[in-house]
């Protein structure tokens, strides 16, 4: 199996969650499996919350934000790219304490951490302007995970 | 994302159904702050049509546990989906909040 969906997403509050539903669409199509679908979309989702919310200066020009999807050789793979701040969230995102009461946790980095935990291979790089965030999430190990 | 809620004294039962993301976390916030503002210190929140939450939704229910806690009840969920579940396991939030297998129990949880 091989297939790929590229998705511009706009810099608007209510983009992520419509790239993620094609991404959902995607999933479907292609029968990935539902447990490793929810996941990932989870992971995309607070990603590319983060780069919308916090990567562009107001009136910032020309942002621009494109995911990039494919599964092939037994893994889903995404490639997140932008050309705001440079910003390495694996690094840079503040660590939760999750051992912290309900009144002294801090919500930040959070999201941060359920894309780490979620996804199997994750990695930052700054080229030429542009942040890009790799996911790498074997299909077949999953599998095995969900029996 | 939907909520209807059913009081009962200081206690009440919002049952929410459908998505909660960034897009409608300021939504979710309101219909939580309202139920609460009407009084409501012991709150169950139904997850049971609940297919997605992200740290957003994560963030608006860290609100309503300090804000019930603060009231002197609490904040209780139930019927909560196991994918879901998992995303409340990893965040920590089966810590910060008690976890029910219906809504009766939940109830239960707080007339004590």
């Amino acid at each position: 199996m091989e297939a790929t969906l590229e998705v511009d997403v706009g810099l608007d509050r209510n983009e992520p969650r419509r790239a993620v539903e094609e991404f959902e669409r995607f999933a479907l199509e292609h029968e990935l499996p539902m447990g490793l679908t929810f996941k990932f979309q989870l992971a995309l989702d607070e990603l590319l919350t983060n780069v919308v919310s916090y990567a562009f200066e107001e009136g910032a020009r020309d942002p621009v934000i494109t995911l990039v999807l494919q599964v092939a050789d037994g893994r889903l793979e995404a490639l997140l790219r932008d050309n705001g701040r440079p910003f390495n969230p694996l690094r840079d995102a503040p660590v939760p304490d999750l051992d912290l009461s309900a009144e002294d946790r801090r919500v930040g980095g959070l999201g941060i951490h359920l894309t780490k935990a979620f996804v199997h291979t994750l990695s930052y790089e700054r080229v030429d302007g542009w942040n890009r965030l790799n996911l790498v999430q074997p299909l077949a190990a999953h599998r095995e995970d969900q029996t | 994302m939907n909520v209807e809620t059913s009081y009962s004294g200081s206690t009440a039962v919002a049952v929410v159904d459908g998505r909660i993301d960034s897009a409608n976390a300021k939504d979710f916030d309101e219909e939580l702050s309202a139920i609460i503002d009407r009084g409501v210190s012991s709150l169950v929140v139904d997850c049971g049509g609940l297919n997605y939450i992200s740290s957003a939704g994560l963030r608006v229910l860290l609100i309503a546990i300090r804000k019930t806690n603060e009231a002197g009840g609490g904040l209780a969920l139930c019927s909560v989906p196991d994918h879901i579940r998992e995303v409340l396991e990893v965040s920590g939030f089966v810590r910060l909040t008690k976890v029910f297998a219906t809504a009766d129990e939940a109830r239960a949880s707080f007339a004590k």
